[in-house]
C-alpha cells in the first residue's frame, strides 16, 4: 500500500494545476490574518487583545483552506480520468479498492500537512502582528491547541471528500461544478426550500464550523464532537460510494 | 513462459455486440498479432484481457489467471493500450516514474528505458509538447518497466517514424525470441506482415481466422495478409474457422 500512496503523493508534487487552490489557501492563512488585524479597533470591532490569538488562526485556516483541499482533490482525482492516467494507474495496480484506498489516503495526508502549514503560517503572522502592537501572547490557550487540531482534521476530512466525489463525477468541471454549487448556493437555500430550518446544523458546511469554533450544541449547531463525527460520517459514505463505483465501472480509452 | 487464453469471451454494450463468443489462445515464444475491421472488438478484448473492462461472459486470463488476480502485474504484463495516458504537464521522467513507484521499480530502471526508447534527452520535457511518437515511444518504455514475460500491445507503431516502426519490429523479435509472449495489434499489415508469426482475425466481434501466418496464406492461396484479410472480413460476417 504504501508505494500506492507513495505515487499518489509525487502525482500531486508533479501538477501544477493542483498546487494552485493550495497555494492560494495558504496565502489567505497569512493574508486573512492581516486583513482581520487591520481592521481591529475600527468599525465596531474589537481592538486587538491576547484572545485573537486563536480567533486568527481558526479564521484564517478555516473554510477557504478546506475548499482549496477540496479542490485540489477533486482536480487530482477527475483529471486522472480527463487525461486517462487512470489506465496506467489501474494497469499498475488492478485492484481497485487498494488505488482508492491509496487515494484517500494520500488526500487526507495532503490535507492534514497542508492544515498544519497553514496554521505555522498563521501563527508567525499573527505572532508578528500582535507583538508589533504589545499584544501579550499566550501559546499555551485552549483555543490555540484546539485550531492547531481541528484545521487540520478538517482539510483532511475534506481532502477525502474531494477524492470521493472526484472519482464518483470523474469530470473535472463537473466536479467543481457541483462543489462550488453545493458551498455557495445549496447548503444556503436547503434548509428554505425543505422548510426545515433545523436542517441547516446538519449540513457538511455549518458542521465544518461548529468542528471548527467549537460551536455548543444548540438548534441551529451542533456541538463540536458532534459535527466532527457528522462530518467524518459524510466523508466516509461519499468514499464508500466512490469506492464502490470505481469497483463497478471501467476504465475508458480513447480507442474502442 | 506465459499463455493469453481468450475462452468464450462476450461482451455485450447494450443492445451492442462487441465481443462474441470469442476464444483463442496466444502461445509464448512467439509473435501474435490481433486484426480486425474498426470496431471488430480488439481493442475491447484487450482492455478485458487487462481489467479495464469487465466480459459479459467467459474470461480472458494470462497464464489462467484474470489480470486482476495478478501480483505486481507490472513485473507480469507490460501494455500499451493508448499513447494518450499520460498527464501533459508532467515530464517523460516523472510520468515513468510515477508508474514505477506504485510498482516499487528502481529509478535506475526508468533512466535505463527512457534511453532504450529514444527518449533519454526528451525525459526533462511535458508530455504535452511531445508529439504522437514520442508519447507511444513513453508508452512502450512504460510496458517494459516490469521486464515482463508478456506484452499486451494495442497498435504500438501509431505515430512512430520508420525508423521507430523498424525499432519497434525489432524489439518484438527479441523479446518473442526470448521466449515472451508478444500479443500486438495493428492496422498495418504490410507491417505486420514482416513481424509476426500467428494471426488472429477477428470481425464483428466474432473469429474469423487463426493460424500461424504461412499456414494461412498458404492454405488460403492468398496473395498476400492485406488480401487474406480484406477477403475474410468482407466475406465472413460472423463464422470462425
Amino acid at each position: 500500500m504504501r508505494p500506492l500512496v507513495a505515487a499518489e503523493l509525487v502525482k500531486l508534487r508533479s501538477t501544477r494545476s493542483a498546487w494552485i487552490p493550495l497555494v492560494a489557501g495558504l496565502l489567505y492563512a497569512v493574508l486573512a490574518v492581516v486583513a482581520a488585524t487591520s481592521l481591529a479597533g475600527h468599525g465596531g470591532n474589537p481592538p486587538l487583545s491576547a484572545g485573537w490569538l486563536p480567533e486568527l488562526m481558526r479564521g484564517s485556516g478555516g473554510r477557504f483552506l478546506d475548499g482549496a483541499v477540496l479542490l485540489t482533490c477533486i482536480i487530482l482525482t477527475a483529471g486522472e480520468f480527463r487525461h486517462r492516467t487512470s489506465v496506467t494507474t489501474f494497469l499498475g495496480e488492478p485492484r481497485r479498492l487498494r488505488v482508492v484506498a491509496a487515494k484517500l489516503a494520500a488526500a487526507a495526508v495532503t490535507g492534514a500537512v497542508v492544515g498544519l502549514v497553514a496554521q505555522v503560517l498563521s501563527a508567525v503572522t499573527s505572532a508578528i502582528v500582535l507583538s508589533t502592537h504589545h499584544v501579550p501572547l499566550d501559546w499555551t490557550s485552549p483555543g490555540v491547541r484546539g485550531a492547531l487540531l481541528t484545521v487540520p482534521l478538517l482539510a483532511a476530512l475534506y481532502g477525502v471528500l474531494g477524492v470521493g466525489l472526484g472519482l464518483l463525477v470523474r469530470n473535472t468541471a463537473v466536479a467543481v461544478g457541483t462543489a462550488l454549487m453545493w458551498a455557495l448556493v445549496i447548503e444556503g437555500v436547503l434548509p428554505s426550500v425543505t422548510r426545515a430550518p433545523g436542517l441547516t446544523r446538519w449540513l457538511p458546511g455549518n458542521a465544518a464550523n461548529a468542528v471548527l469554533h467549537g460551536a455548543p450544541w444548540t438548534t441551529e449547531t451542533l456541538a463540536a464532537g458532534a459535527a466532527a463525527a457528522l462530518l467524518t460520517g459524510y466523508a466516509v459514505a461519499l468514499a464508500a460510494a466512490a469506492a464502490f463505483a470505481t469497483a463497478k465501472r471501467e476504465i475508458g480509452t480513447a480507442t474502442g | 513462459m506465459s499463455t493469453i487464453s481468450i475462452e468464450a469471451l462476450t461482451k455485450r454494450y447494450g443492445a451492442v455486440t462487441a465481443v462474441d463468443d470469442l476464444t483463442f489462445r496466444v502461445a509464448p515464444g512467439r509473435i501474435t498479432g490481433f486484426l480486425g475491421p474498426n470496431g471488430a472488438g480488439k481493442s475491447t478484448t484487450m482492455r478485458i484481457l487487462l481489467g479495464l473492462a469487465r466480459p459479459t461472459s467467459g474470461r480472458a486470463t494470462i497464464d489462467a489467471r484474470p489480470y486482476a488476480e495478478l501480483r505486481d502485474p507490472l513485473r507480469h504484463v507490460g501494455a500499451v493500450i493508448d499513447a494518450s495516458v499520460f498527464h501533459p504537464g508532467r515530464c517523460g521522467r516523472t510520468a515513468l516514474r510515477i508508474a514505477a513507484r506504485s510498482a516499487r521499480i528502481a529509478n535506475a530502471r526508468v533512466d535505463e528505458l527512457l534511453e532504450l526508447v529514444g527518449l533519454g534527452n526528451a525525459a526533462h520535457r511535458r508530455v504535452g509538447g511531445y508529439s504522437l511518437g514520442m508519447r507511444q515511444r513513453l508508452a512502450l518504455a512504460t510496458a517494459l518497466l516490469g521486464d515482463p514475460e508478456t506484452l499486451v500491445l494495442d497498435e504500438p507503431a501509431t505515430g512512430l517514424d520508420p525508423e521507430g516502426v523498424a525499432w519497434l519490429r525489432g524489439l518484438m523479435r527479441r523479446l518473442a525470441a526470448d521466449g515472451r509472449t508478444v500479443f500486438v495489434s495493428s492496422h498495418l499489415l504490410a507491417e505486420l506482415a514482416q513481424t509476426v508469426d500467428d494471426i488472429v482475425i477477428i470481425n464483428r466481434g466474432r473469429l474469423v481466422a487463426h493460424a500461424p501466418m504461412v499456414e494461412l496464406l498458404d492454405r488460403t492461396d492468398a496473395a498476400s495478409l492485406e488480401s487474406f484479410f480484406l477477403e475474410a472480413t468482407s466475406t465472413h460476417s460472423g463464422s470462425s474457422s
